[in-house]
């Protein structure tokens, strides 16, 4: 009996899918013969609501998550579908399959935090042509493969104002590392590298020695690791910089806990980083930079509407309004770029009133 | 009806529709199906073009899954895939931008996997008493290693050249060149592997490698033979991540091996070796790579698309088990 109950199911599922099959098939024949056969079929909304997406670094990493919800606000405070699409794994190939999928969803504007400056490119190139706006923010993409990059501050200040921290807490000489997140990562390399001219440039820090710049890949556990690490390679070691939120959270924890002399700066979440700021020694971090994660999420939405609304295309001199403030498209070498603001300094006088925030 | 004279199987043609819908081939078409049918039901963007669209980046996976097939089958296992995709794909950007003719570059891609998986065979052939999980593990570290290091404190490089590539990935019609090249090479496999005697000998390594070696097999050559192949077939990956990808980086390749082999074992080869074909394996690729698709389409995170393909790999793992121990309780009882 049982079997043939089973028999009996299997054919009714079977015929089932026949049928629906022949129905989808029919549906897909259509497109198939089109000429555009290479592009996306968009499914454009009915209603002529835009959808605007973001593709964020990767999931669980908390920095990421503020950026999505700054985002996720200002396109639904503007009357659009926000899509947010984190990929599986913090790499490029993650994200290609995300950005692949959206081409097929239609969506009218990508935001892409970038794992990858190159890997990216055809994927983006391939949106362009399905008519999506590609703005990049955080982390960058060559020029050619988006509109505009919304970077959260300038590369620049911000090596300066790493550079003057770590000047600042060795006293003007001594060891220092770099706790790094990925060793790709487009950003945080920027940075490093910013920092190395700005220490080369100038006599000031000519006494300042760098002795390693550790990767901890954004992952908790192995930037525990990098930083017992640089701990047992270098006694002599006086400060570590993690322009990374990961890595300086991780840090912190390992240095309070050890009771370390060695400080730590960087670029740090304040509601993680609540209970390592203070000036005593039992505190590990004196202060440390960040920039609004938040308005950065929100200024990569305006940036992202305005370019499907056609009020900036991403050249240089467009300007803009939006509720953070006007903005101006400025340019960065060949690429085009929208600066979020100055890097802003969290110490033991402010960080409790920022840490309700983000 | 089953019972009375206990020959019921007997009875039944071999190649009869029943048991061939019952098989495990039989399920996983059900289930490709049922995959298609649930995409275009929950997402209006799952056209037929729009997944194709969507699909080269897998199709480069799918190149390594029909040699891992091999591998599986002669009972060994090879996780260093992944990474010689990941440095396959990096020397071939330097060539690249020392400016080699395409026809050097392809060869070369195919050439380094290929000497990555003979290295495998070489190590594993001469030290027997070693498991081929450990030895990959090493190779795995190495090769990634090696393309680190190479690529230097960036951790990225480019192609500076993309003509050549953009062809590779280009498509005829809707259809990637990869799409063709997968078929071709599905077709290729599944009949070594199911019509010929080293097909034939495949299986008799993997379901007892003593008794294998006695009847005259050369099983440390078919060792050999099996991981230089999937050494080649990642070399063809690392081509295809190039096309979609334009440039290498640290993290390229990363857990493809374990995709792979979640193919294989969804496909209903097992790990244990002798048993599967790549039949199912071919099906059970598709069949994940469409349902990832799918998900992907509805927006769904990244991880909980892994916790549904995990879930699925775990029950198509135990089925087999649970469906035998019923059988040989009907058995039983019928005795």
């Amino acid at each position: 009996m049982k079997k043939q109950f089973i028999s009996v199911a299997l054919t009714v599922a079977m015929a089932a899918s026949a049928f629906a099959g022949c129905g989808s098939k029919a549906e897909e024949a259509a497109p198939a013969a089109s000429e555009a056969a290479a592009t996306s079929e968009a499914a454009a909304p009915a209603d002529g609501e835009k959808t605007y997406a973001l593709v964020p670094k990767s999931a669980g990493n908390p920095f990421n998550e503020r950026e999505a919800s700054g985002f996720e606000e200002a396109v639904k405070a503007a009357g659009g579908k926000c899509v947010i699409s984190y990929p599986d794994q913090a790499t490029a190939e993650a994200q290609i399959t995300v950005i692949n999928s959206l081409i097929s969803q239609g969506v009218d504007s990508i935001a892409v935090a970038a794992n990858d400056a190159n890997a990216l490119s055809a994927a983006l190139q391939d949106a362009e042509k399905a008519g999506i706006k590609v703005c990049t923010l955080d982390s960058d993409v060559a020029a050619a493969d988006r509109a505009v990059f919304c970077n959260q501050a300038g590369v620049q200040e911000i090596g300066q104002a790493l550079m003057d921290a770590i000047y600042d807490l060795t006293g003007g000489e001594g060891d220092y590392a770099i706790l790094s997140a990925t060793s790709q990562a487009t950003n945080q390399n920027a940075w490093i590298e910013a920092m190395a001219q700005i220490a080369a440039a100038d006599e000031k820090y000519a006494k300042l020695n760098l002795v390693e710049v550790a990767y901890g890949d954004d992952e908790p556990q192995k930037s525990t690791d990098q930083t017992n690490a640089l701990l047992q390679k270098y006694p002599d070691l006086k400060v570590i910089c993690a322009p990374t939120t990961v890595g300086i959270a991780a840090a912190a924890k390992v240095l309070q806990d050890a009771g370390s002399s060695v400080k730590l700066t960087g670029l740090g979440l304040p509601s993680e980083m609540k209970e390592y700021i203070g000036d005593d020694d039992a505190h590990s971090c004196p202060y440390m930079f960040l920039w609004n994660p938040i308005d950065l999420g929100a200024l990569a939405a305006y940036t992202s509407m305005a370019l499907v609304d056609g009020t900036i295309t991403g050249a240089e001199g467009d300007t803009f309004e939006t509720p953070l403030g006007n903005y101006t498209i400025a340019k960065n070498g060949e690429a085009t770029e929208i600066i979020l603001g100055q890097p802003f300094k969290f110490e033991p006088s402010n960080i409790e009133e920022w840490a309700a925030v983000y | 009806m089953a019972g009375k004279s206990g020959r019921e199987i007997n009875a039944t043609p071999q190649n009869s529709l029943k048991k061939k819908i019952l098989s495990w081939e039989g399920g996983l078409v059900l289930i490709f199906i049922g995959v298609l049918i649930f995409g275009s039901v929950v997402s209006p963007s799952y056209t037929f073009t729009n997944v194709l669209r969507e699909m080269p980046k897998y199709l480069a996976e799918l190149f390594m899954m029909f040699a891992m097939g091999f591998i599986l089958v002669i009972g060994e296992i090879d996780i260093s895939v992944g990474a010689i995709v990941c440095l396959s794909a990096t020397l071939t950007c330097f060539i690249n931008r020392a400016g080699a003719p395409m026809v050097v570059q392809v060869i070369a891609c195919l050439l380094i996997g290929l000497a990555c998986g003979c290295l495998n065979g070489i190590i594993a052939t001469n030290f027997t008493e070693l498991p081929t999980m450990i030895i990959t593990l090493g190779t795995q570290i190495i090769f990634r290693g090696i393309a680190e290091v190479s690529m230097g404190s960036g951790g990225s490089i480019a192609l500076t050249d993309t003509a050549g590539f953009a062809k590779i990935g280009g498509r005829i019609g809707p259809f990637p060149i990869a799409f063709f090249l997968i078929i071709l090479t599905a077709v290729i496999y599944i009949f070594v592997l199911s019509r010929t005697t080293f097909g034939r000998k495949l299986y008799a390594v993997g379901s007892n490698k003593t008794a294998a070696l006695y009847a005259g097999i050369p099983v440390q050559r078919i060792r050999w033979i099996c991981m230089t192949l999937i050494g080649l077939m990642a070399g063809i990956c690392a081509l295809f991540m190039l096309a979609t990808t334009f440039g290498a980086n640290t993290t390229t390749g990363q857990g493809f091996e374990m995709d792979v082999i979640a193919m294989c074992v969804f496909g209903g080869i097992a790990t244990t070796g002798g048993k599967g074909n790549l039949v199912g394996a071919t099906l059970a690729g598709f069949t994940i790579v469409c349902l990832r698709i799918a998900l992907g389409q509805l927006n769904m995170s990244g991880q909980t698309i892994l916790v549904i393909i995990g879930i699925l790999l775990i029950a198509s793992a135990l089925i087999p088990g649970i469906s035998q121990s019923i059988s040989n309780k009907k058995k039983r009882a019928a005795v």
